[in-house]
């Protein structure tokens, strides 16, 4: 578990895009399973670990972080080659000459198409290839491509984590498998911590699409505070500061705005200073676009917080981390959840 | 009336920065309501006891958030950067005075002169991300000490009483519609009501979801501020809505159908009565209506909204006289829920 | 109850999303096989109950249809209008459209509109009157009016306007009058408001709270000249089977559970992802702590136009493999 690169890559490696997070919900539960007291993938397919707190009655403390990843479907075939639609939204600059996995049973390599430059104009070698003008090819026949992937599958970028430098991480899929991971150091570290309240570890699925994991998963679990663990941009050189306030290294961002309530962000903050550990703010003024937006309004609402880890190349396949910001995260997770809980809430 | 709009127009309250006005609409309710109690996303929930009883008691509510902006950074010289909390036209920003966080520290949205600005570039309205706010700080650490990330910034201006019964002031939308709750609350009602004062209504009807499911109401009223474009420069249908003209009845937006029947009764009691009504000319906008109508089993909704010229800038117009008609329907409304509650479901 | 009769009575019935009220009573009245329980919820939702002793099952179709709704009568007599749902100018063009009460008129575009970039707010509906006084006389603010178009068979396929969501309903129809011996608790529900945003299904599942839900609606064909290829169906390539369309993307189980009961029963299907365009099965899949959601629709053309086409075998096999579905025995909601 604290081998940190190798907890990401296999998180990382399994084929997972929204609405088909099967494969890694169940190894999410797999790996929870020793942390908790009940693992499971629930009714709507996200993966639960609840770890119960020592007090009958106590207040429920649900953390999400989504297993889904940005993907690819099959809608059709031509002259062998597969057309495609996306799950998610997929940088279309990504896509030429992109390598994928599709999800058949045995997976099936694919590299998208592109066109060479001799056959393209000048004007055009300058634009991005409108997405319908690619598709995936597989390498078979017409006839044989129809029979082995029929229209509905899924398929995903070609795995493959590697590190870049001392701390920092890069792979797909770290947007948002790496929070979940920063979830389960966070239960690591609470085994002997006897707290009071429950902590959930909620994976959900179909962030990407429509936060339907989010919405179910915390309408069965009723929970009284939420936390939403995502992934937010940090600064590139063509990304400065007028785009985002985050930096690889600054620790997490705990979110301000109309979608995180006041007395959660502030436990937030009140924990992290307590602790030492740096962090950065990030507001959002209007939709996060993450879980919390769903958490919030949830039965008669729910007070909700969002914790983000900066991340470089968002829905690419070269998403990057910093390693020592998802410790940070970790750390400041373990903060959280260790204070009394019970005064917030109280109306 | 219109003592009591002035009064809760000049309460700061932007989208989930409802503290302060709630406190004050809690003030004027509480001696009224039979049970106040505050969600856990800021709405302000009054049941007042009517002399019917019902299962369900009938829903009426008006948000108590506005638009307005939150405070992005500080940057290396003492500027303040900012993002609209809310559905803010741009063009409308540049050049407003702002009162910034706890302590209302004044700003103004500055702009580079007029004289330095070219020909082209005139015509052209900054992005929001572009434009700053300076509150005279002398550089960025004076500026951190009065202000702080995540602050709410709220558009600073009076209340003027102007022209044959017109009013000016910030967020009309929606303490018209509050100030209506107010004086209904203070009535003897027919049947049991939930006055719901809700939050976040600007930032996507967020605060009328909870509160539906809590409450589960059969029949919704929505009272709301609705935009009003009856200037010169626009023609016929672009219109939407004219000031002075009677308050809206709700027949569609974009965001919810409102229950036909609830429309009729409404418009049947406007004509019975002489109270001026009109229609929207365009579908555009949405109400809490849109987050109520379809939560849990469903809820039947009506809405009746005043007109509102310039909605959603500092200095948005509105006629006293819509107003009054606004509180008359919607007390008329109430007695004949009362008395028929015309059920939809079988 | 044949084809192109049954969906001339339903298209003669107003019903326009919010205005449900006359196709729900048609619907109610020519609704086949046992129904032990009838309820209208507060929206309008019909929804028919067949009790079992097993796991409940949502079968959803849309009653409503997408329209226009008279927003302010020009001093000349002219109509101007909102849409009810998804309208596209160039398809509206010209078309003939009746109000509830029978009057009649046709959509026309403001004369010095740019006709290269027709938008809604270029376009008028003339009902022949000549001032806004006589057009008063005739119509009122907020009244909405639909498609008046005719519904002919060609070859084996049917061109109508309102196939979108007629003739699933029609499926459906079908589907309960095939469907014999069930221990499933069947919910028949024909929502309503489902054009301008899947509203009517969210709290009709909510009250249900069903263990499986199955919608049937249309779904955009791919097979015209030029196709963008936006839907992967074809007409006569059998019930689409939905895999992912803009608001759902259906959990796998189901779709293998549907594709298995079609092959067992012979019944001809195709895959269906289609890129625009989201369905009843949304708010379904998302109630309460979620529900396992499929969606079997039949294959259209020309969504959205007064003359939609679809195939008349592809609605018998839909109807079909609903009523499999029915029949079949499905484990209890974990």
């Amino acid at each position: 578990m604290s081998n940190l690169p190798t907890l990401l890559t296999s998180l990382s490696s399994i084929p997972g895009p929204s609405g088909f997070e099967h494969d890694v919900a169940r190894r999410a539960v797999e790996l929870m399973r020793p942390l908790t007291d009940e693992a499971c993938v629930d009714g709507f397919g996200n993966a639960c670990g609840i770890l119960r707190g020592t007090q009958p009655g106590a207040l429920r403390i649900v953390i999400a972080a989504h297993l889904d990843e940005i993907g690819f479907i099959a809608t059709g075939v031509e002259q062998g080659f597969l057309r495609f639609s996306t799950i998610g939204s997929v940088d279309p600059r990504m896509l030429p000459g992109r390598e994928v996995t599709v999800m058949t049973d045995p997976p099936i390599p694919g590299v998208i198409t592109c066109l060479p430059p001799h056959v393209l104009s000048e004007e055009e070698m300058d634009l991005a290839f409108p997405r319908e003008d690619l598709f995936i090819d597989v390498g078979f026949s017409h006839e044989e491509t129809v029979t082995r992937i029929p229209v509905g599958t899924p398929a995903v970028y070609r795995a493959g984590c590697f590190p870049l430098g001392e701390d920092l991480f890069c792979g797909k899929a770290m947007d948002d498998r790496a929070c979940f991971c920063a979830g389960l150091l966070a239960l690591e570290m609470l085994q002997n911590a006897a707290l009071p309240h429950d902590v959930v570890l909620l994976g959900t699925t179909r962030e990407e699409t429509n936060f339907g994991g989010a919405k179910t998963g915390t309408f069965a679990l009723d929970p009284d505070v939420c936390l939403a663990l995502d992934v937010t941009h940090a600064e590139t050189p063509d990304g400065g500061p007028k785009n985002t306030d985050c930096v690889l290294g600054g620790g997490p961002a705990v979110g301000y705005g109309p979608n995180m309530t006041p007395r959660i962000r502030d436990a937030l903050i009140a924990a992290a200073n307590a602790e030492n550990i740096d962090i950065q703010r990030e507001v959002m003024p209007g939709k996060s676009y993450t879980d919390a937006w769903e958490m919030q309004v949830s039965r008669e609402g729910i007070p909700t917080a969002i914790l983000s880890l900066p991340t470089r190349y968002m829905h690419t396949p070269m998403e990057t981390i910093s390693l020592s910001d998802l410790r940070a995260t970790a750390d400041l997770l373990v903060a959280f959840l260790k204070q009394p809980h019970g005064e917030e809430v109280a109306e | 009336m219109i003592e009591l709009i002035k009064e809760l127009c000049a309460v700061p309250g932007v989208s989930s920065f409802e503290d302060e006005i709630r406190a004050r609409i809690e003030r004027e309710i509480r001696p009224h309501a039979s049970d106040v109690r505050t969600d856990a996303v800021g709405n302000l929930i009054a049941f007042k006891r009517g002399a019917k009883r019902a299962d369900h008691p009938l829903m009426i509510t008006a948000h108590m958030d506005e638009v307005g902006f939150i405070v992005k950074k500080i940057d290396d010289k003492g500027f303040v950067r900012f993002a609209p909390v809310g559905g803010i036209d741009r063009r409308t920003v540049i050049g407003k005075k702002v009162l910034i966080g706890k302590h209302r520290i004044p700003g103004a949205i500055g702009l580079r002169a007029y004289h330095l600005v070219s020909a082209k570039e005139e015509k052209i309205v900054p992005d929001i991300a572009d434009m700053y706010i300076d509150i005279g700080a002398a550089d960025q650490k004076q500026a951190q000490s009065l202000v702080s990330i995540g602050d709410e910034i709220v558009f600073d201006s009076d209340f003027v009483e102007f022209g044959d019964g017109m009013i000016k002031a910030k967020a009309l939308d929606d303490r018209i519609g509050c100030a209506a709750m107010i004086h209904l609350i203070q009535k003897e009602l027919p049947i049991d009501c939930a006055f719901v004062f809700t939050a976040q209504e600007e930032t996507g009807a967020r605060g009328a979801f909870g509160a539906t499911f809590s409450i589960r109401p059969r029949i919704a009223l929505v009272l709301e501020g609705t935009t009003a474009a009856d200037v010169p420069s626009v023609k016929g249908h672009r219109r939407v809505t004219c000031a002075g003209e009677g308050p809206v009845l709700g027949v569609m937006d974009r965001g919810a159908i409102y229950d036909r029947d609830l429309f009729e009764r409404l418009r049947h009691l406007a004509d019975n009565r002489g109270i001026p009504w009109q229609t929207k000319r365009f579908i555009a906008g949405g109400t809490d209506a849109q987050a109520i109508q379809t939560t849990a089993g469903g809820v039947q909704v009506a809405a009746i909204s005043v007109p509102v010229r310039y909605i959603h800038t500092s200095s948005s117009v509105a006629s006293i006289r819509d107003c009054h008609h606004m509180v008359e329907l919607a007390e008329a409304f109430i007695h004949s829920v009362a008395e028929d509650p015309g059920a939809k479901s079988e | 109850m044949e084809l192109l009769k049954t969906l001339q009575e339903l298209n003669a019935c107003f019903g326009p999303s919010g205005e449900e009220k006359e196709i729900r009573e048609c619907i109610r009245r020519i609704a086949p096989g046992r129904i032990d329980e009838v309820r209208v919820d507060a929206l309008g939702n019909l929804i028919l109950r067949r009790k079992g002793s097993g796991p409940k099952v949502l079968f959803a179709a849309h009653m409503d249809s997408i329209g226009l709704i008279v927003t302010h009568i020009e001093k000349e007599g002219f109509l101007r209008f909102g849409n009810i749902g998804g309208l596209v100018a160039e398809n509206i063009l010209h078309a003939t459209v009746r109000f509830k009460n029978g009057v009649r008129g046709t959509i026309v575009p403001d004369q010095s509109a740019d006709r290269t970039k027709l938008s809604l707010n270029d376009l008028y509906v003339d009902i022949g009157a000549e001032s806004e006084q006589q057009a008063s006389s005739l119509i009122r603010i907020g009244d909405t009016a639909v498609y008046d178009a005719p519904a002919n068979l060609a070859g084996g396929r049917i061109i109508s306007p309102y196939l979108d969501n007629r003739i699933s309903c029609i499926a459906l129809l079908w589907a309960m009058e095939q469907i014999g011996e069930s221990a499933n608790d069947l919910y028949f529900v024909f929502t309503v408001q489902e054009e301008p945003g899947l509203r009517g299904a969210k709290p009709a599942a909510f009250e249900i709270d069903p263990d499986y839900g199955i919608v049937c609606d249309v779904t955009p064909a791919g097979d015209q000249p030029g196709s963008k290829h936006y839907g992967s169906s074809s007409l006569g390539g059998g019930a689409a089977i939905k895999v992912m369309d803009t608001s759902v993307i259906c959990h796998p189980d189901m779709v293998d559970r549907l594709r298995a009961l079609a092959e067992a029963g012979s019944i001809p299907y195709q895959n269906d992802v289609i890129v625009r365009g989201g369905t009843d099965a949304g708010p379904i899949h998302t109630t309460r702590g979620g529900v396992q959601t499929g969606g079997i629709s039949v294959p259209c053309r020309y969504i959205h136009t007064p003359q939609e086409m679809a195939d008349a075998e592809d609605v018998t096999h839909c109807a079909s493999l609903m009523a499999a579905f029915a029949m079949s025995r499905l484990p209890a909601r974990s």
